[in-house]
């Protein structure tokens, strides 16, 4: 029951998938929005991570390649 | 208007929004009623039905036929709000329809700012031609528009009559206003540019245009020969100090055709040009 | 019009006389909203600083990205940096009652741990370069592609990569569709040689040789990645990415320069070894580990951005799964808030959980059989790591960017109770640590 109850609580609080238009795209088009954002900092960051522990990637590619894992 | 009209308010107040949309909205619907061609009861219909006799015009169409006739003699003839009737052999809906000569011959008698008379308050055109505002119309508004708005309140506002726009000034935290102009189809994302003040106009073949022969060619007609200009860009966007200058520039760019770039780049407009 | 007759003055006038007291007197400022045009370069550079608790590991490194936009879309970006390594890490032995001596990779010296000490070998230092250029273009209105190609080199590694991309937009560009694969090739060339797997520790050698239980000088490894991503808009405010992927890797996958110890299997104590009369060498019997030479990885992950209101909040989740059974869960949160007109703060937390490696470790028992893979790097055993950090960015009025960021690494790992063997259940020291990690950036156009 909880299982269900938590599974119905999650899919309410998803907003619907609504279709945005073009012109409705100003606060996506901002900087800080962009899955991007701070490319820098999370590829030195996953560089860090990638020889620091047993897992890595997922989040995309470019670079990677180190003696240290 | 024939576009989207849209006012954006920056301003965590309601209040000053609702005026700001009551004053823009008002001022678009004054103009296009007072000056589309499309409406019998219009100033412009007015004139057009005067058949060779003198009409007395307000303070605010003579001004607009002021401009009109100074950016005629600016552009040696190529912009010329009489050049409307050219319309009736060309129909831009994306057909491939292209007048015969003889429909564009019969046309051009009826063409010519040079034989229309205007004497402030007076203008007198000769039988069967016509005038229209279609290409300072909507920029005219736009500047009305945000002037009404800039006396309503201090919040940064931005209008936008169908990719004719103008902003006050750069959004509360000094942030752009961005704004996305329309790629060409088949090729490219839109641009998105960052305005902090001052005016866009674009124009272009995206929405209006015709086929021949595989090339599209814009609604821009050149009065003189009464055929579309050739090599003229697929869009032109111009930013300038208020948006009937920049709707100008789009207009006198588009009729240099093949030479747009170089117009605009000796002139120092700011513009961004796409070709295909 | 005449060539060369200038009618901006004329056109300006005409415009003012229509619009009167409308015409406004402010000039016009409009830009391309991506900085990198095509006559310029965004470029973002950064200084980082790496730095691990008791004399371990640190790193300092400078990077730069500049990316140029030819028109249309049509992107090249550039990535370079260089970082140099120094400090110690630990080599896989357990530290032991009594001072423990070892050989370093080389063969030719040697270094010491402390009784109670976790043995750090500190033999390292190097410095690294890595190159990656990356072109993306649009083609037909709905779909682009990237492409890539990345080496980098350090004294005993190199590699070189390459990566092809695709993306389709659907739902008026709410829905994008990506498919990726990228290829890597690397080629290790260890200090020493490549170690025989499970063979001992030697003795030190003389300057003109080379340690003796060596199966060659180097050895390749190459990785095979595909990744499917679809990116979702929720609404005006919201934006979901999620991504699968999965990873093949084969060839040299062992660290060369890790070893287990052999311990007693009664008391759990690592064994004493005496280095024959006149050499010199380990004072334990240490093993060099052996990993398996495939590892096939799974992992799907999720970022959610949420925008409140001008303030951005990102949340992101991954698992990761693989037949070497590091199974991990990454939990990470990022809260941007702007502060005054300029600048922004940008809070940081990442948890991070994995599994120990089927073959992984804590010592091996003498006298026991072998296992047919088994290595004690830490890294392969539980872990659990946290990270807290914050940045700070403010805006010159050039349009530049000035960055400082400050996050805290803490890690904890543990080895599973089945790998500890007789009295070390209660005894164990794993080699725990802490780093801070400093950056400083400034991102500006060229």
């Amino acid at each position: 029951m909880r299982k269900v109850l938590l599974l119905a609580l999650a899919t309410a609080a998803l907003p619907g998938c609504t279709t945005v238009k073009p012109w409705e795209r100003d606060v996506l088009a901002r900087d800080e929005m962009q899955l991007d954002a701070n490319a820098l900092d999370t590829a030195l960051d996953d560089h860090i991570y990638f020889s620091k522990e047993g897992t890595s990637g997922g989040r995309g590619f470019g670079g990677g390649g180190c003696g240290c894992n | 208007m024939g576009s989207p009209c849209e006012v954006l308010v920056d301003s965590p107040h309601e209040q000053p929004a609702q005026a700001v949309a009551s004053a823009v909205a008002a001022c678009a619907w004054r103009i296009e009623e007072k000056f589309s061609r499309y409406r019998g009861d219009s100033v412009v219909s007015r004139i057009n039905r005067s058949g060779g006799e003198a009409v007395e015009v307000d303070e605010e169409t003579a001004k607009l036929l002021d401009f009109a006739d100074h950016a005629w003699r600016i552009s040696d003839g190529k912009f010329d709000i009489t050049s409307g009737v050219l319309r009736r052999a060309w129909k831009f809906d994306g057909g491939t329809r292209v007048p015969a000569a003889e429909e564009v011959q019969a046309l051009l008698p009826l063409v010519g700012w040079s034989r229309a008379n205007w004497h402030r308050p007076l203008l007198t055109l000769q039988p069967g031609m016509e005038i229209d505002f279609g290409g300072i119309g909507k920029e005219y508004a736009v500047d009305l528009a945000l002037a009404a708005a800039a006396d309503i309140t201090d919040a940064p506002v931005l209008v936008n009559f169908g990719g004719d726009l103008a902003a006050t000034g750069p959004q509360r935290d000094r942030r752009a206003w961005r704004v996305g102009v329309e790629g060409i189809s088949g090729a490219s994302i839109p641009r998105t540019l960052e305005l902090t003040g001052g005016a866009l106009a674009t124009s272009g073949d995206t929405y209006r245009f015709i086929t021949e022969s595989g090339t599209r060619r814009p609604h821009i007609l050149d009065p003189r020969s009464g055929e579309p200009v050739r090599g003229a860009p697929r869009s032109i966007t111009v930013a300038a100090a208020n948006c009937v200058e920049a709707g100008l520039w789009c207009t006198l760019a588009m009729l240099e055709g093949a030479g747009a770039e170089a117009f605009l780049e000796r002139e120092g407009v700011r513009h961004w040009i796409q070709r295909k | 019009m005449a060539n060369d007759k200038r009618i901006g003055g004329a056109l300006a006038a005409a415009a003012c006389g229509l619009l009167g007291a409308a015409a406004p007197v402010r000039s016009p400022a409009a830009e391309p909203a991506s900085k990198a045009t095509d006559d310029s370069w965004d470029v973002d550079t950064a200084f980082l600083y790496y730095g691990e608790s008791d004399g371990r590991v640190q790193d300092a490194s400078l990077n730069a990205i500049a990316v140029r936009d030819f028109g249309d879309e049509h992107k090249l970006s550039l990535d370079l940096g260089i970082d140099t390594l120094t400090g110690a890490s630990p080599s896989g032995a357990i530290a032991a009652d009594r001072p423990q001596t070892f050989t370093s990779p080389s063969g030719r010296g040697t270094y010491t741990a402390k009784a109670g000490e976790v043995p750090l070998d500190d033999s390292f230092h190097d410095t690294r370069f890595a190159l990656n250029a990356a072109w993306s273009q649009p083609f037909a209105r709905l779909y682009s592609f990237n492409a890539g190609l990345g080496v980098s080199s350090e004294y005993d590694y190199q590699h070189i990569g390459a990566n092809l991309g695709l993306t389709r937009d659907f739902n008026q560009r709410n829905t994008t569709l990506a498919l990726a694969l990228a290829y890597g090739q690397d080629q290790v060339k260890p200090v020493g040689g490549l170690p025989v797997p499970f063979s001992a520790m030697g003795d030190v050698v003389g300057e003109d040789s080379s340690p003796d239980n060596r199966s060659g000088k180097t050895d390749d490894k190459n990785v095979l990645d595909v990744l499917l991503g679809v990116t979702q808009v929720l609404g005006r405010h919201t934006l979901l990415r999620l991504n699968y992927s999965y990873s093949d890797s084969s060839g040299y996958l062992t660290d060369p320069y890790k070893v287990l110890s052999v311990v007693d299997p009664v008391s759990g104590e690592p064994l004493a070894r005496t280095p024959p009369p006149g050499a010199q060498g380990p004072g334990g019997v240490y093993l060099f580990e052996h990993r398996p030479d495939s590892r096939k990885k799974q992992s799907v992950y999720g970022e959610l951005r949420q925008d409140f209101a001008g303030k951005v909040l990102s949340l992101g989740y991954r698992y990761s799964t693989d037949d070497w059974e590091v199974d991990s869960h990454t939990l990470e949160g990022r809260f941007r808030f702007p502060v005054g007109e300029s600048s922004y703060l940008e809070p940081h937390l990442r948890y991070y959980t994995q599994t120990a490696a089927d073959f992984y470790r804590y010592s091996l028992a003498d006298g026991a059989s072998m296992p047919e893979f088994a290595s004690a790097d830490a890294r392969l055993a539980d872990l659990d790591a946290y990270t807290v950090g914050v940045k700070y960015a403010r805006q010159t009025t050039a349009g530049n960017e000035w960055s400082a960021r400050l996050e805290l690494y803490h890690q904890t790992s543990k080895a599973p109770a089945n790998t500890l063997i007789g009295e070390q259940p209660g005894n164990v020291h794993m080699p725990d640590f802490d780093a801070v990690i400093l950056q400083f950036g400034y991102h500006f156009s060229l």
